[in-house]
């Protein structure tokens, strides 16, 4: 019996081998039923569509865009920087201070997206009244605007540089840079963002008692086309301008004989409010469904699902159509996200939205195109059909995308573009829901 | 018995009670199964109404004459060669057949155990391209179903004569399937797979009865009929399906050759296309005749048994599905003839229009007697 004692063995590891699928031969070798499926275009179940704006304005925003686009779009980023000392005590504990004396300024931008397709890009830095703030709008600022600028660099010439080799330099800046005749500073993060570090004079920022130390600077954009850049706020993680003083005084020696000693030193100053303007400004809401502008507007869509819907299938994929009133006007490389997800509760324009990333769809709105936009919401669809307690209403709104970081911290009202589409109003051209289903598989029948 | 433990364990975890199955039995309401122990099996089926641990017959339970419990297994390897298809290889194991049966007096028998009555694990997988939105999407399609119809089976079994043994039997037809058909998508971005999940139950009722007769001391007689009742499917309580069940009749001879051999045949005949079309034509069912020839030669603690049987599948397109098989194999008493290991090897070949089968599957059965 001792020599059958691999036998159970055999069995367990046979048993554990199990394949009993093969290729079908149909229908000869195949069951009775077989899947189906189906593709149908809901039109009707969408209604009581409608758009809100004011959910976010300019200055809450992560992102300002900078654009020129003669007769099309003008948009022009601000900001003012936090108070800068005028004056330091020379030594800790003592009561009597002496000025500071500025030795240059660089003035940091970070610029996470910009047209690739520029040439001769170049940013303009113009001085602003410190008093700037959210009341102020573009038509208040464009005497500064079309003033002389303080600063000017050429961001297509820097790009083309080559990166510097001095070790020196590359110890300073703990990368490879590229840098300008004017010591203009140019890097190029892992996520292809920039860091432009615009190096300012004592004229170009001028240190004011009167101001406390305060600045602020206005951007604009030029290119022999397709000028559109965009400037990272302070609303990102501490992501936004920040101007960095270098800066000597003395320290007076009354006792000996000794000549006063000179300390140089560095503060990083960070901006205390930042928004952007544009002209023309957002158009009014109308009829149709309305996403983006700023103050941002979105849009509601209350879906009836079909009692079908619910039972006796599985959905595989659900798309919902959009027809645009007109195509987005703007930079080709302001192109932005339309999200759709859903929300919580139904309460109009103060519905909350829903948090599962599972069911937020995306799609891309392309400026100057006028195609139909599709948002592929087939987890959204899918859980409705699995859940009627769920809110059947879709909620849309732009977003404006930001390299190396999720969807989920993508802002609202960090561009100028609105995209419309046709609502319910509108039969021809109103929204609708295509669905993919399969019919549920005929079991128990030979 | 320290072998028998490990051989239970093992066939425990095999797990599936079920028999073979096969691709011809998709298309109709399944594989049927084989009612026979082991020991049967390796003789062709042709020991089948004569061992009191085949569930095939009522009346050879009259030969147990001490408490006693038998269990079947086999592992099969199946090669599927359908004509201009692409030839493919199964695997599964099965855990066909349980007898427990002891007398309740000098003459009466009770036994009962289960079976297989119709095997339904099977899983297809198709690919395919189809028009979706415009676009040509390709696709897999796979149905699968695990489980089978068994027979669950009260017997009694009563010495009316020295020669003669009577023969009843109760059978319930119960079980399940589990039941998936899944579609996925080349384009898995846009398109989710879909998963249908259900289950199958089935139910009916059946009996049975047979007879032996013991013509001379070396010569014996089977005859037995079963007849059953509809089978009902049903999915969540729903009744989806309803099949008549066949009739089944045979008999068989049993020759011993003296006290080292003994030789078996027997036919057996199931109505199936009568059944299950209630007598209109339907060219997929088919009526079947089985047939097996079979020999135990050498001592009762250690015989060796051979066999061939042939016959009939009762499901497929055209032409009846035949079958062919020869078996071989070998048992071996232990504890003092209180246990007894049997093994075997058999190789089966399935002919029917489109598709050819083959089979080997590797046999083992335990029987004890406390």
């Amino acid at each position: 019996m001792r020599r059958l004692g691999w036998l159970p063995f055999l069995l367990v590891v046979a048993a554990c081998s199990e394949n009993s699928t093969s290729p079908g031969v149909c229908p000869n070798f195949c069951p009775g039923g077989s899947i189906s499926i189906q593709d149908t275009v809901f039109g009707a179940i969408i209604s009581r569509d409608s758009s809100f704006r004011g959910y976010f304005q300019s200055d809450h925003a992560t992102l300002m865009t900078a654009a020129d686009s003669p007769g099309v779009i003008d948009s022009r980023p601000f900001f003012t920087m936090q108070t800068m000392i005028t004056r330091i005590a020379p030594k800790a504990g003592d009561t009597t201070t002496v000025p500071i004396i500025v030795d240059s300024v660089r003035l940091r931008l970070t610029i996470p997206h910009r047209d690739k397709e520029a040439t001769n890009l170049r940013l303009k830095l113009f001085q602003l009244p410190v008093a700037v703030d959210s009341t102020s709008d573009f038509a208040s600022l464009d005497p500064y605007f079309t003033a002389s600028p303080v600063d000017s660099v050429n961001i297509s010439n820097l790009l083309a540089l080559p990166k510097t080799t001095d070790s020196a330099i590359i110890s300073f800046w703990k990368d490879s840079i590229r840098v300008d005749t004017a010591g203009n500073v140019l890097q190029i993060q892992a996520d292809s963002s920039l860091l432009l570090s615009l190096k300012l004079d004592t004229l170009q920022a001028p240190l004011s008692d009167t101001d406390s130390g305060r600045v602020a600077y206005g951007l604009r954009v030029a290119a022999d086309s397709f000028a559109s850049l965009r400037v990272t706020t302070s609303e990102l993680s501490g992501s936004g301008p920040q101007l960095h003083w270098y800066y000597h005084y003395t320290i007076p020696d009354t006792v000996s004989t000794k000549p006063d000693s000179v300390v140089n030193a560095d503060r990083i100053v960070s901006t205390r409010f930042d928004n952007f303007v544009f002209d023309p400004p957002s158009a009014a809401l109308d009829s149709n469904l309305t996403v983006g502008g700023v103050p941002s507007a979105r849009s509601f869509l209350r879906v009836t699902m079909p009692a079908f819907l619910h039972d006796s299938l599985d959905i595989v994929r659900a798309t919902l159509v959009l027809v645009p009133v007109n195509a987005v006007q703007g930079v080709p490389s302001d192109s932005f996200a339309l999200e759709g997800r859903n929300v919580t509760t139904d309460i109009g324009a103060k519905s909350p939205p829903g948090s599962t990333a599972s069911l937020i769809a995306t799609s891309f709105v392309h400026i100057g195109s006028a195609d139909t936009v599709r948002l592929e919401v087939t987890n959204l669809v899918r859980a409705w059909s699995l859940d009627t307690t769920l809110v059947t209403t879709i909620l849309l709104r732009q977003l404006i995308p930001i390299p190396g970081f999720p969807a989920a911290n993508w802002p609202e009202a960090a561009s100028y573009t609105q995209a419309r589409f046709y609502s319910s109003r509108a039969p021809a051209f109103r929204p609708s829901l295509r669905v993919t289903y399969v019919h549920r598989f005929q079991f128990g029948k030979p | 018995m320290k072998t028998a433990a490990l051989i239970c364990l093992a066939l425990l975890a095999a797990g599936h009670l079920a028999a073979q199955d096969s691709q011809f039995g998709i298309k109709g309401l399944g594989t049927p199964g084989k009612w026979e122990s082991v020991r049967a099996r390796t003789t062709g089926g042709a020991f089948a109404p004569f061992d009191p641990f085949s569930p095939l017959t009522d009346a050879s339970l009259a030969d147990a004459r001490r408490m006693s419990a038998s269990i079947a297994g086999g592992t099969s390897w199946r090669t599927l060669e359908p004509t201009g298809g692409a030839q493919a290889s199964l695997r599964g194991t099965r855990f066909p057949a349980l007898v427990i049966a002891g007398p309740v007096t000098r003459r009466i028998v009770v036994g009962g155990g289960f079976a297989t009555y119709l095997d339904r694990t099977f899983g297809i997988r198709l690919q395919d391209t189809i028009d979706l939105r415009g676009v040509q999407e390709p696709i897999t399609d796979e149905i699968t179903s695990d489980g089978a119809v068994s027979d669950l089976r009260l017997a009694a079994a009563a010495r009316l004569h020295n020669r003669i043994a009577l023969g009843l039997g109760f059978h319930l037809l119960t079980g399940s399937t589990r039941v998936v058909a899944t579609r996925t998508f080349a384009d898995s971005t846009n398109y989710r797979t879909s998963t249908v999940r259900d289950e199958v139950a089935y139910s009916g009722k059946g009996g049975s009865a047979s007879l032996l007769l013991d013509v001379t001391r070396d010569l014996r007689l089977a005859g037995w009929v079963r007849s059953d009742t509809r089978l009902r499917a049903d999915l969540g309580g729903r009744e989806v399906a309803n099949s008549e069940l066949p009739l089944t009749y045979g008999a068989g001879v049993l020759w011993r050759a003296g006290t080292q051999a003994s030789l078996a045949g027997t036919v057996m005949w199931r109505n199936w296309a009568a059944a299950s079309t209630g007598g209109s034509a339907d060219s997929t069912v088919h009526d079947t005749f089985n047939w097996s020839v079979g020999a135990e030669i050498g001592s009762l603690g250690t015989p060796i048994r051979f066999g061939v049987r042939g016959g009939q599948l009762p499901f497929g397109i055209g032409k009846t599905p035949s079958e062919v098989g020869y078996s071989a194999g070998l048992g071996r008493q232990f504890s003092g003839g209180r246990g007894r290991l049997d093994i075997g090897l058999e190789r089966l070949e399935r002919k029917g229009t489109g598709l050819n089968e083959r089979v080997w599957t590797f046999l083992v059965g335990l029987t004890v007697r406390p």
